[in-house]
């Protein structure tokens, strides 16, 4: 395990230091993605203008949900972009190589990238938890909690990932069904929380992952609840296991396309 | 002739190919329900937490406009910067320069039929979905509504296609344009009246996407409103105006850009 963990540091650090080498582009991609992602609180700070209060969020809590989706994501996809390269992956035949490669298969195809433009969603998620916990004069034990809850949303990010880009493995044209798939998750979670009620929460919260990401712990942060982190931590270690299976299922219904791609 | 002939069978072939590869309708329906089912439940709610009007404006008005956004949006004319950036990266330019065909043109052929077939079954199945569960709103049945939405319409794809080719056309001179493209992207999404419709809009952003090129490429979505009766005239001029002198700016980008390609043929 502290041998595989060790090369998945390994990898990262070379990604990084590859993609650093496009210095201009490199700065430009981490600086436009934060620009890019200011427009989701642009808009949902004038809904809460024209709309008022709604479900007790308050535009601290938009910029709150901000952080903690732009964080788990950031994390996820520029350490392990690779999950989004699935697609491609296997598509192309280039799958073969993970295959052949005696470490842990998840591990090298997840490390196997770095997504430059989501450290620009690290910072900018950094930036947003910080300036949510000043606006909500959060005291040490909901700065502490804030930390839990980002660590417990990557990891539902992290389940949600591999299975959705699982599915580059059942259709032919991958790439497609995947994104349209990915989408189904995360537009719900950047919406306004407060708006999800009844049978919407209940779908987004047991059925597709979306609100566990970001909602649910904005709203553990306003509203401490034990039953409700309780909950969360249960359902996380149940997306997390069932992303493993459907993974190890998944790849059985690779074909090796042969391209001779080994060793790229 | 030539070009007309040229156009003509891009469209065939993409629509053709389409056709054939019934997945991505299916993904691009997905891809709707995702957008705009989401964002219509989300606001039938707040709509009803305020007992059916908010600045005024009623949920069917918001649907119908919010609706006219996600279905042009089927039409994927942002992903034209996208592949000019990767025929630069790719090389591929420099075959398509030595072709006889205009670059620019077979780009925005190539754009369009990629999304039409798409864009045509989707928002016929969608709009008769939509006028099942909430009905149509007045100021759909009026004279005037059908000859004004095709304008803004047409008009919406051109000017959104330049925005996107003057975005595209950067890859000539900047390595990588991936974050001037969100940055345009992004505000086209705020200023056209995506997940904020712009009945929602405070006023000043609503100046701001009445007279800025990002807002006016999708005045489609004022078109349902009783506004637009009285403004569809200026609005129009507006996005027209958009139109030429981005038309100019793309014609003279595009010029300045092809000699800084060296094309060395076979």
């Amino acid at each position: 395990m502290a041998k595989e963990l060790s090369f998945a540091l390994y990898a990262i650090k070379k990604n990084i230091q590859s993609s650093a080498e496009l210095r201009t582009s490199f700065l430009m991609n981490i600086f436009g993605m934060a620009i890019n992602n200011i427009s989701f609180i642009i808009l949902w700070m004038f809904f809460v203008k024209s709309v008022g209060v709604i479900g007790g969020w308050q535009a601290a809590d938009i910029i709150g949900l901000q952080g903690f989706i732009c964080l788990g994501f950031g994390i996820i996809f520029s350490a392990g972009g690779g999950i989004r390269k699935l697609a491609d992956y296997t598509s192309s035949g280039a799958f073969d190589r993970f295959m052949l490669s005696p470490k842990n298969l998840l591990l090298r195809v997840a490390t196997s990238s770095f997504g430059v433009s989501a450290v620009g969603d690290i910072v900018f998620g950094i930036l947003c938890l910080i300036v949510y916990a000043f606006l909500i004069h959060a005291g040490i034990y909901q700065i502490l909690l804030i930390i839990l809850l980002t660590i417990i949303s990557m990891f539902v990010f992290l389940a949600a990932a591999i299975i959705i880009y699982s599915m580059s493995f059942y259709f032919i044209d991958a790439t497609s069904v995947t994104t349209a798939l990915f989408e189904l998750f995360v537009t719900p979670a950047i919406f306004h929380g407060g708006a999800f009620q009844g049978v919407l929460r209940f779908v987004f919260t047991f059925a597709i992952p979306s609100l566990l990401i970001g909602t649910i712990p904005v709203e553990l942060v306003r509203n401490f609840s034990l039953n409700k982190i309780l909950l969360l931590v249960i359902l996380t270690i149940f997306w997390c296991i069932v992303s493993l299976k459907i993974f190890k299922r998944a790849i059985k219904n690779y074909e090796s396309s042969n391209f001779m791609t080994f060793g790229n | 002739m030539k070009e007309i002939r040229l156009a003509l069978t891009i469209l065939k072939t993409l629509i053709k190919n389409h056709v054939q590869y019934s997945g991505r309708l299916l993904v691009d329906t997905l891809a709707i329900v995702c957008r705009c089912g989401i964002t219509l439940l989300l606001y039938w709610y707040v709509f009803k937490t305020n007992k059916g009007e908010v600045n005024g404006t009623s949920f069917l008005l918001v649907a119908w406009s919010m609706f006219f956004y996600f279905s042009f949006m089927l039409l994927r004319l942002r992903d034209t910067s996208k592949l000019i950036m990767e025929d630069i990266r790719s090389g591929n330019i420099e075959v398509l320069f030595s072709k006889p065909i205009n670059y620019i043109f077979y780009r925005v052929c190539w754009q369009v039929g990629s999304g039409i077939y798409s864009f045509g079954v989707i928002t016929l199945l969608t709009s008769v979905v939509l006028a099942c569960l909430i009905g149509i709103p007045e100021t759909m049945t009026i004279g005037i509504f059908v000859p004004t939405l095709i304008l803004a319409f047409i008009g919406g794809i051109v000017l959104a296609l330049l925005i996107y080719l003057v975005v595209g056309l950067l890859s000539f001179w900047i390595e990588d344009i991936t974050p001037i493209y969100w940055i345009v992207d992004k505000t086209i999404m705020i200023l056209g009246g995506s997940y904020l419709p712009i009945a929602l809009f405070p006023p000043l952003m609503y100046k701001i996407s009445l007279y800025s090129p990002f807002g006016a490429a999708y005045f489609v979505t004022h078109t349902v409103y009783e506004s637009w009766q009285t403004v569809w005239l200026k609005l129009i001029g507006i996005q027209w105006g958009w139109i030429i002198l981005l038309g100019l700016i793309v014609y003279f980008m595009f010029k300045s850009a092809k000699q800084k390609v060296s094309v060395n043929g076979g």
